[in-house]
């Protein structure tokens, strides 16, 4: 049950940027409280309550500029690198049924050896739905 | 309505930088660190008792930390057994972080330390997700928890470098197969060691001290 903390570095994260205007496109800081977006990617190993984490962004964003935004999460998929034959891709998945959940497997799906994680662990914020002012160019 | 591209990178990278200034901390002391996973009362605490008590015995110097949401019982536990340690209370967090274990190494004697034994809070869901800067993670789970635990938590088990199976001795009275745990693990990590062990009685303890590189 971390999502409270997530979402509270996906606020900071956010409003440090929306405070120093160069850092992000003109239409976005033009008024922040038209952000009526925030898209995430997720990588699938972690472990994440989108439920959670989109209750915790209600709660922390109350009484904000960001007040009325909403999150959008992507799980993608488990990307990784082999040492051993240098494959560097999509990984395997558990094929098998009954998991109830896309569990993916770091073994090479080439060689069989164990692979490093290039991506799957991570959170990131990579678009903002704005919506523009009536009339505005 | 506009989607406008930003890229924020990594939210979660800050937890990645802190975990990789603590593994340059330890090795440049010359500490080997372990992460401890796994339920409450499935014997971590036991475990790392009966792993430290060997590798003494070896004249290899053995440090703690035990992470609890509350209390410090084990924490106590290891002093009791004269292993250098700090105790962390999370408050209600549900895993140890890099930060924290960062401040729990400035107060620990690095420089007596051989081993360090990070006990992670009970919890077989969020510490995945927070590397701490260790050498090996490594979860424990006894057959008192059915044999089910892998399938329930398949994401912690198919990342983890280790896993121990506890309490096999008990496997009978409680109508576990511990094979079965074994054959759910080879799935999700067919690169992963399992150890069997009966940790209270040292059963399979060397054998997880030489998987462990001892």
């Amino acid at each position: 049950m971390h999502e409270y903390s997530l979402a509270f570095s996906i606020f900071e994260s956010l409003r440090a940027r929306l405070a120093q205007p160069e850092m992000l496109p003109s239409r976005v800081t033009r008024r922040a409280s038209r952000i009526k977006k925030i898209h995430l990617r997720q990588g699938e190993l972690l472990v994440l309550s989108h439920e959670a984490l989109k209750e915790a962004w209600r709660i922390i964003t109350e009484g904000t500029e960001l007040e009325g935004s909403e999150l959008e999460i992507e799980r993608v998929p488990v990307r990784v690198r082999c040492p051993g034959c240098g494959y560097e891709g999509d990984a395997k998945y558990l094929a098998e049924e009954g998991w109830h959940m896309r569990v993916p497997i770091l073994s090479c799906p080439r060689c069989g050896a164990r692979v490093k994680i290039v991506e799957g662990k991570d959170l990131a914020v990579v678009a903002l739905t704005v919506e523009e002012e009536v009339g505005a160019s | 309505m506009h989607e406008i591209q930003v890229g924020f990178g990594d939210i979660l990278k800050k937890q990645l930088e802190l975990a990789g200034e603590n593994y340059e901390l330890l090795s440049s002391r010359g500490v080997r660190a372990f992460n401890v996973m796994g339920a409450i009362g499935s014997g971590k605490t036991t475990v790392i008792l009966k792993l430290a008590e060997e590798l003494r015995r070896r004249g290899i110097r053995v440090g703690a930390v035990a992470g609890d949401v509350a209390g410090d019982d084990d924490f106590r536990r290891f002093r009791e057994a004269g292993i250098p340690a700090v105790n962390i209370n999370t408050g209600d967090d549900c895993h140890l972080d890099a930060h924290r274990v960062h401040h729990a190494l400035e107060d620990l004697p690095l420089e007596d330390i051989d081993v360090l034994f990070i006990e992670n809070v009970g919890n077989l869901v969020c510490p995945a997700d927070f590397p701490l800067g260790t050498e090996m993670d490594i979860v424990v789970i006894s057959v008192t928890e059915g044999d089910d635990m892998v399938r329930k938590h398949p994401k912690i088990f198919a990342q983890t470098d280790m896993v121990v199976i506890n309490k096999v001795d008990l496997a009978e009275v409680v109508g576990v197969d511990p094979q079965r745990i074994l054959a759910d693990y080879r799935k999700v990590n067919p690169h992963g060691r399992a150890i069997l062990t009966a940790a209270k009685s040292g059963h399979g303890i060397e054998e997880l001290l030489s998987a462990l590189g001892f």
